[in-house]
């Protein structure tokens, strides 16, 4: 198995099977920008092959790795991985992958108390006064990785260092919607309540997930992200 | 149309789901038992992936406000018209006489779904392109929740009672071309991460009896059994998921991710249950013990290929003149 390489050092990404009907394509295993922009430039080559070509599934972006469904009735593992393969050699090539400035959204966000009943807990355990923990927070600009784990939950990195803390021991069996969450190196926004382990230090009262809305998502790759304080 | 008297154990509209917007999160949801889904809806007269009734181990009450044709697909959970004490078998359409009761009394104890189709489907709004309830999203179906008392089915066609009578071709299998009773084995592929166990994990995967556990849901099943060795390092930097994917926790207790999994995840996937095999893992409930069987891709493909021929025939022999979608 050649998952286990970092191939995001400019070498090939590996393309392995992920069950019968798709591959997972890996750039590499760490939360970086540059593998992920690759990881974006790869999917939009993807969809674009997919609009000639239906045999191929909607392709899935995650952190460094792209999933890439294709219908097992039609297509064969074989020529699948080949033309999987010469897509991901091209589009590793393409200019898109050097930097660009992404569409900037502002979350207003409501720090502590009942809205963000963790930031005391976060600023004790980190050494840190609550208002640091808020200044270092929304003092950084974001980027969005991808969207996964419920429906519109954006996953936002880099978290500065001073703010890394693992996730909570035990998951809360219900976040509300809106809260403004950290774990390790990342933040986001809770579009739904669902059970969730982040760590609660807000709240926004922006949607970013209206199933009914065309775009249903606020949140899509590529984009910054700021979160800017207001009171309660 | 049927009124709900009583929900049952956990009962939502589900049709072939979402499977085009993982990218925003959205778990692909639809029925656990795809073929149970489309052998209820072809009975009723309607596209395999119309809207029905998915029902948990314990279906619900209904009350018939109108005349109407119901047909059952996938497990038997011990479906009857109280008053007139006529059982219904998956695999019948059926005509429900105004003012009398479709209950479910418990069945053979074989299988965890069972599927209710209606003439056309039932009329739910689509939402993001399916009538599927998506539980994690609180969207679609009804309100974006499982049944409660007092929710109303209302078939797309009401008053179409033509399937009435209708039964399934003797040729195609009803259920899952597996049987869950005779410890049919799920079949699976080595995982992405495979390589990364250590020696003799993927042997013991394959080695052992799991029993399902009870806190398996519609997201995955849950198995209980000796604990597989971990792949080591902890979490991995989250990456895509897919439907049936082993993936092996750091208790060890592998999880199968079933129609509404989470669309990333971090746990590294050893298996996965290939694609033909959906309909059985949809079936097995709490109790049941599942083995694997590892297999190749090719064979794998050929047959998700043989599965979908099969039901292509059912679909000549009984189906509307649209075109089949393929799970």
């Amino acid at each position: 198995m050649s998952a286990g390489g970092d191939a995001g050092a400019g070498g090939r990404p590996a393309i392995v099977p992920f069950g019968d009907g798709a591959l997972l394509v890996v750039l590499g295993e760490r939360i970086d920008a540059v593998l992920n922009r690759r990881v974006h430039v790869l999917a939009a080559a993807v969809r674009a092959a997919r609009s000639a070509d239906p045999r191929w599934g909607a392709p899935v972006p995650a952190y460094a790795s792209l999933l890439v469904p294709y219908d097992p009735l039609a297509m064969e593992q074989a020529e699948a991985n080949e033309r999987l393969g010469a897509l991901a050699a091209s589009a590793g090539e393409d200019e898109a992958v050097a930097e660009v400035e992404g569409e900037l959204v502002e979350i207003p966000v409501r720090y502590g108390g009942g809205d963000g009943p963790d930031l005391d807990e976060v600023a004790a355990r980190l050494g840190l006064a609550p208002e640091e923990v808020i200044a270092l927070h929304a003092g950084m600009t974001y980027g969005v990785f991808m969207l996964g784990f419920a429906p519109g939950f954006g996953y936002l990195a880099t978290l500065p260092p001073a703010l890394v803390l693992p996730r909570r021991a035990t998951p809360r069996t219900r976040v509300p919607v809106g809260s403004v969450a950290i774990a390790g190196e990342q933040t986001a926004v809770y579009p739904v309540a669902t059970p969730g382990g982040w760590h609660l230090i807000g709240r926004t009262d922006l949607s970013v997930w209206d199933p009914r809305r065309d775009p249903p998502a606020l949140l899509r790759p590529g984009q910054r992200v700021r979160f800017r304080p207001v009171d309660g | 149309m049927l009124e709900v008297l009583d929900p049952g154990l956990l009962s939502t509209v589900q049709d072939g789901g979402r499977p085009d917007l993982a990218h925003l999160g959205v778990p692909p949801g639809g029925a656990c038992d795809p073929w149970g889904l489309a052998a209820a809806n072809l009975l009723a007269g309607n596209a395999p992936n119309a809207s029905a009734l998915e029902m948990t181990v314990a279906g619900p009450a209904l009350a018939v406000r109108a005349t109407c044709v119901v047909a059952l697909g996938g497990a038997d959970l011990g479906a009857r018209v109280k008053e007139e004490e006529r059982p219904l078998r998956p695999g019948t359409a059926y005509l429900l006489r105004t003012g009398t009761r479709l209950v479910f009394e418990g069945g053979s104890g074989r299988g965890a779904r069972a599927y209710l189709a209606l003439a056309g489907g039932i009329a739910v709004p689509r939402i993001l392109g399916s009538a599927s309830t998506c539980l994690a999203g609180g969207f679609g179906g009804i309100e974006g929740r499982p049944l409660r008392a007092g929710d109303r089915l209302v078939p797309e066609r009401p008053g179409d009672l033509a399937a009435a009578g209708r039964s399934w071709p003797a040729d195609v299998p009803l259920g899952p071309p597996h049987d869950p009773d005779l410890a049919t084995p799920v079949h699976v592929v080595p995982g992405p991460h495979a390589g990364r166990f250590p020696p003799g994990a993927l042997e013991a995967l394959l080695g052992t009896g799991w029993e399902v556990d009870p806190r398996s849901d519609r997201t995955g099943l849950r198995l209980a059994g000796p604990p597989l060795p971990g792949a080591g390092g902890g979490e991995l930097v989250s990456l895509p998921m897919t439907w049936g994917a082993v993936q092996v926790p750091p208790d060890g207790r592998p999880i199968v991710l079933l129609a509404d999994h989470p669309t990333v995840g971090g746990y590294p996937v050893i298996a996965v249950a290939i694609r033909a095999d959906r309909p059985l893992l949809g079936q097995l409930r709490p109790g049941d013990e599942v083995r694997f069987e590892l297999t190749a891709i090719d064979r794998a493909q050929a047959a998700a290929r043989a599965e979908q021929a099969l039901l292509g025939r059912g679909v000549e022999l009984l189906g509307p003149d649209e075109e089949v979608e393929p799970w």
